[in-house]
């Protein structure tokens, strides 16, 4: 989507979210300014109070869709931009807004009892990734994003890129590290199904991957937890482990 | 003492070397060299003829393809591409390639104007036998985009039109809109330099043509078997059933040439994307005759 | 061959004398497994180390590498100057399957037509100083014809205990051989020692790991059975195997563009066919779209595919790959399930 003559529109949008993923963002100060240089920011939350511009080529939202009005936003960004890229692990996965997902019917009734707020009981609505509301042309994933490689997937958005989208999962990555496994360590991670591409940055730490990264599509979960059996790890805790960041995302995998 | 090694890259500005154009090719091959866009045409909705000129000189005389190989296209930034080359290489001092638009590459590729600069590498693969064709009768069967690589061949017979026999071209599309090279092809049937058969599978009111499968033709095609010379190319599925109807007609196993298609990412048999079974595309082929291409498991 | 003996405490002014002009890579402890490593003195060496991590093709084919470098808002043809230089080094203590691994390699890089000029840097620059192993659990280079080696080492001792039968390959290592210590000529205790460490070794691998005849042909005619769904159903699409693996050598090329947009470069980073994208083109179709076909194309490259271009395994049995699947998919399952359709009471 070259854009030649304008400078692409860009907008920033935050739904159910920490806001961490953003912060990471401003956190790239050496190439900050180079990356605004090659956009127009027309809308950022976290920066400025201008209105949400009409029209715009790239629309960047992070956060669950957790109320009506936020599946009212996404939708509406989706009719208004040419491309839209959701960042970190709560746009692309639920992430951990996700985790209402369970039990949530009554879950209102249980925190307020008789008196739900009308705002509450009128505008929540159960926790969706955003690419269940729309279609998505990019996912910058992890929590929180890695800042460079939303800039270099930014720059996909505007320059285009003929690179393929990786499914494979962890493990050759953190290989690629010269780190053993810690299955072998009879200790529980989830780099056997999660998607690859941050790097194994935790296992690389000696930190066991958490799935922040989302469940791969090509994900072979049945395989992975004999593996964990094998291997001594509790399969009911590799299972929980997985909720935590693919509560949406586990569908039809989950026994 | 040991020493050192390395390897650099230079800009042709700066390259002073009184090396030839082969000489630069062969030093690194992973190095495209400046080609600008010299004429565009939309064949299609989704499909540009592109030319392109080597802007050094020297890489321009150095540059000799043969019918069926592809080059390596790269715009900085957004990558490389594999891309067969359309044109004959009777004509030199220039390439065609044909490009569907299909992908953030081609995307690219198609926004470009006349002037613009590309990076190409190559010509790559195995090309179609031109010389041990020649004195044959010649049977040519093109599914969709696959008339890109099979042009060249085409184009190359016929510029040498009295070395070859009867020659026939099958070419099937999807739809009207989508068949390339038409009026070119019409205008070398009206000649009777070629037999034509065009066939759509969704005709529309104006189409003249014939309608159905790339292999229906085949029920009224009478050909001297033991003469000719098959040469295929198109969408994964077509060519079981295309080289099947050419066996039947008795066309020999290693008489009848198929053009594959896979990512050929680095081109010169290392990077092991474009491997079919134990052969690589991009060095082993693209064209193989039929008996190679039954001994390659996973091939059709 | 060339061969001289030289005492084993003669080892650490070899080393010593490596150092003085070559960075010297060797294995090293690492966590709970050895990995290879620069090295800062003799000691850091584990001589004995059972088998490393991942292998050696890091020092010839980097996972990442930059081709060249580029702009892309200027006029001109968009290539910026670049230069890649590699410092002189010395590869100590690989085992004969990694020796091997790397003579797979270099006919694959090493190619009159197309010669890699990156590969080839590295290569030229590299010693290779080999050394003798006895088999771990998982090892079978010994059905794979890659437990000896006889070129491609400028090196290679064996331990014949308390000293080094040393095998001299080149020139350059024959001088630094001379010049840090006493090589002498083997005398018959010294050869007599040889043969019985190889025929020790010879003994120790394990015989549950089935030897079998004409594997090629076999990958050939089991292509289609239910075994390849089976073993392919198991695939995490980790690309685990192919991180370890000394003689994968698929890549993928990348540009990286800086952050500024303007410049950027061309990298060639490792691939693996038995990543799900590897075979897709352009258009969408995936030319090898399931698990199945991927992990079957991976065990025919490794040993029959290469052999029909070059005329030897891919798979030198070096075992990595079998403690990296976490889902016990490697050559050995493979051959079992050769050795299963063998037996007597096979249907």
């Amino acid at each position: 989507m070259a854009k030649s003559a304008n400078i692409p529109r860009v907008v920033l949008v935050g739904l159910a979210s920490c806001f961490g993923c953003q912060i990471n963002i401003t956190n790239v100060e050496k190439h900050l300014m180079e990356v605004l240089g090659q956009i127009d920011m027309r809308y950022w939350q976290l920066t400025s109070s201008d209105p949400m511009p009409e029209r715009m080529d790239v629309a960047v939202i992070e956060g669950a869709v957790t109320t009506q009005e936020a599946k009212d936003t996404v939708e509406r960004l989706r009719e208004r931009a040419d491309v839209v890229v959701t960042i970190g692990a709560c746009a692309n996965t639920a992430g951990i807004p996700g985790l209402a997902l369970r039990g949530y019917d009554g879950r209102q009734q249980e925190v307020y009892g008789s008196h739900v707020p009308s705002l509450v009981e009128d505008d929540a609505i159960a926790p969706q990734a955003v690419h269940g509301v729309i279609e998505v042309d990019y996912e910058v994933a992890c929590c929180p994003i890695d800042a460079l490689d939303f800039v270099r997937t930014l720059q996909s958005a505007l320059y285009g890129s003929n690179a393929y989208r990786r499914t494979s999962t962890l493990c050759g990555e953190c290989k690629r590290n010269e780190r053993g496994c810690f299955f072998g360590r009879e200790t529980l991670c989830l780099g056997l199904v999660t998607r690859s591409g941050c790097g194994a940055k935790c296992p690389n730490l000696g930190r066991p991957c958490n799935g922040c990264a989302g469940l791969s599509p090509d994900a072979n979960v049945e395989s992975a937890r004999k593996a964990a059996e094998r291997s001594n790890i509790d399969v009911a805790a590799f299972d929980g482990a997985l909720e935590i960041f693919n509560m949406t995302g586990l569908g039809e995998q989950r026994v | 003492m040991p020493s050192s090694a390395s390897v650099r890259v230079a800009p042709l500005e700066n390259a002073t070397s009184a090396l030839s154009g082969a000489q630069m090719m062969h030093a690194n091959p992973y190095r495209p060299w400046p080609a600008r866009i010299t004429s565009i045409q939309q064949l299609t909705a989704t499909e540009k003829l592109f030319e392109f000129r080597f802007v050094d000189e020297r890489i321009r005389e150095a540059f000799r393809h043969e019918p069926g190989q592809f080059v390596e296209v790269s715009i900085f930034g957004v990558g490389e591409a594999p891309i067969s080359i359309s044109s004959s290489p009777s004509k030199g001092g220039f390439i065609e390639l044909c490009v569907r638009r299909a992908g953030e590459f081609t995307q690219r590729l198609h926004e470009m104007q006349c002037g613009d600069v590309v990076g190409i590498r190559g010509p790559y693969g195995h090309p179609f036998p031109f010389d041990e064709m020649k004195g044959h009768d010649i049977l040519l069967v093109a599914g969709g985009l696959g008339i890109a690589p099979l042009r060249s061949l085409i184009n190359n017979i016929h510029d040498e039109r009295s070395e070859f026999g009867n020659v026939t071209i099958i070419y099937g599309s999807k739809n009207p809109g989508e068949v390339m090279f038409r009026d070119q092809f019409e205008m070398w049937r009206h000649r009777q330099d070629f037999d034509l058969y065009l066939t759509v599978d969704n005709p529309d009111d104006t189409w003249d043509g014939e309608v159905g499968l790339v292999t229906a033709p085949f029920a009224h095609l009478d050909i001297d078997a033991g003469n000719t010379y098959g040469a295929v190319c198109g969408p994964p599925v077509m060519y079981k059933f295309v080289v099947e109807e050419m066996r039947k007609k008795g066309i020999s196993y290693d008489h009848i040439y198929m053009s594959f298609e896979r990512h050929m990412k680095c081109g010169m048999g290392k990077c092991g994307h474009c491997q079919i079974g134990h052969q690589y595309c991009c060095i082993d082929g693209p064209v193989f005759n039929y008996w190679e291409a039954k001994n390659i498991q996973g091939s059709m | 061959m060339l061969y001289r003996v030289i005492n084993a405490d003669e080892l650490p002014a070899l080393i010593d004398a490596f150092m003085e002009d070559y960075e010297v890579i060797a294995p090293v402890a690492r966590g709970r497994s050895f990995a290879f490593e620069p090295i800062e003195s003799f000691d850091d060496i584990v001589l004995d180390y059972p088998t490393t991590l991942t292998s050696l093709k890091k020092y010839y084919l980097p996972a990442r590498e930059t081709l060249f470098e580029f702009n892309t808002g200027g006029s001109g043809e968009g290539i910026e100057a670049y230069e890649l230089t590699v410092k002189p080094r010395v590869l100590f203590g690989a085992h004969a399957c990694d020796v091997n691994a790397m003579n797979n390699l270099n006919l694959v890089f090493d190619d009159a037509r197309y010669p890699d000029p990156y590969y080839e840097a590295h290569r030229k620059a590299t010693m290779i100083v080999g050394i003798s192993c006895s088999p771990t659990s998982t090892c079978f280079c010994h059905l794979l014809e890659s437990d000896e080696v006889r070129s491609g080492y400028d090196l290679f001792l064996t331990d014949i205990g308390g000293r080094y039968f040393v095998s001299i390959g080149s020139v350059e290592a024959a001088n630094i051989l001379e010049a840090a210590c006493d090589p002498r000529e083997a005398t018959d205790e010294d050869r007599g020692a040889f043969r019985k460490v190889t025929r020790a070794r010879q003994a120790a691998f394990d015989e549950d790991i089935p030897h079998i005849q004409e594997i090629p042909m076999l990958m050939d005619a089991f292509h289609s059975d239910a075994f390849w769904d089976e073993l392919g159903g198991r695939c995490l699409s980790c690309t685990a195997c192919s991180s370890v693996c000394p003689t994968c050598y698929c890549f993928d090329i990348v540009d990286v563009l800086d952050p500024s947009g303007k410049t950027g470069r061309r990298d060639r980073v490792w691939d693996a066919c038995t990543s799900p994208q590897f075979a897709l083109v352009t258009g969408g179709h995936n030319f090898r779209d399931s698990a199945r076909e991927r992990v079957r194309h991976r065990m025919y490259h490794k040993l029959n595919g290469f052999n029909s271009q070059h005329g030897r395994y891919l798979c030198v049995g070096c075992g990595r790959c079998v403690r990296a699947c976490k889902a016990d998919i490697s050559p050995i399952e493979v051959l079992r399930f050769f050795e299963e359709k063998g037996a007597d009471d096979a249907e």
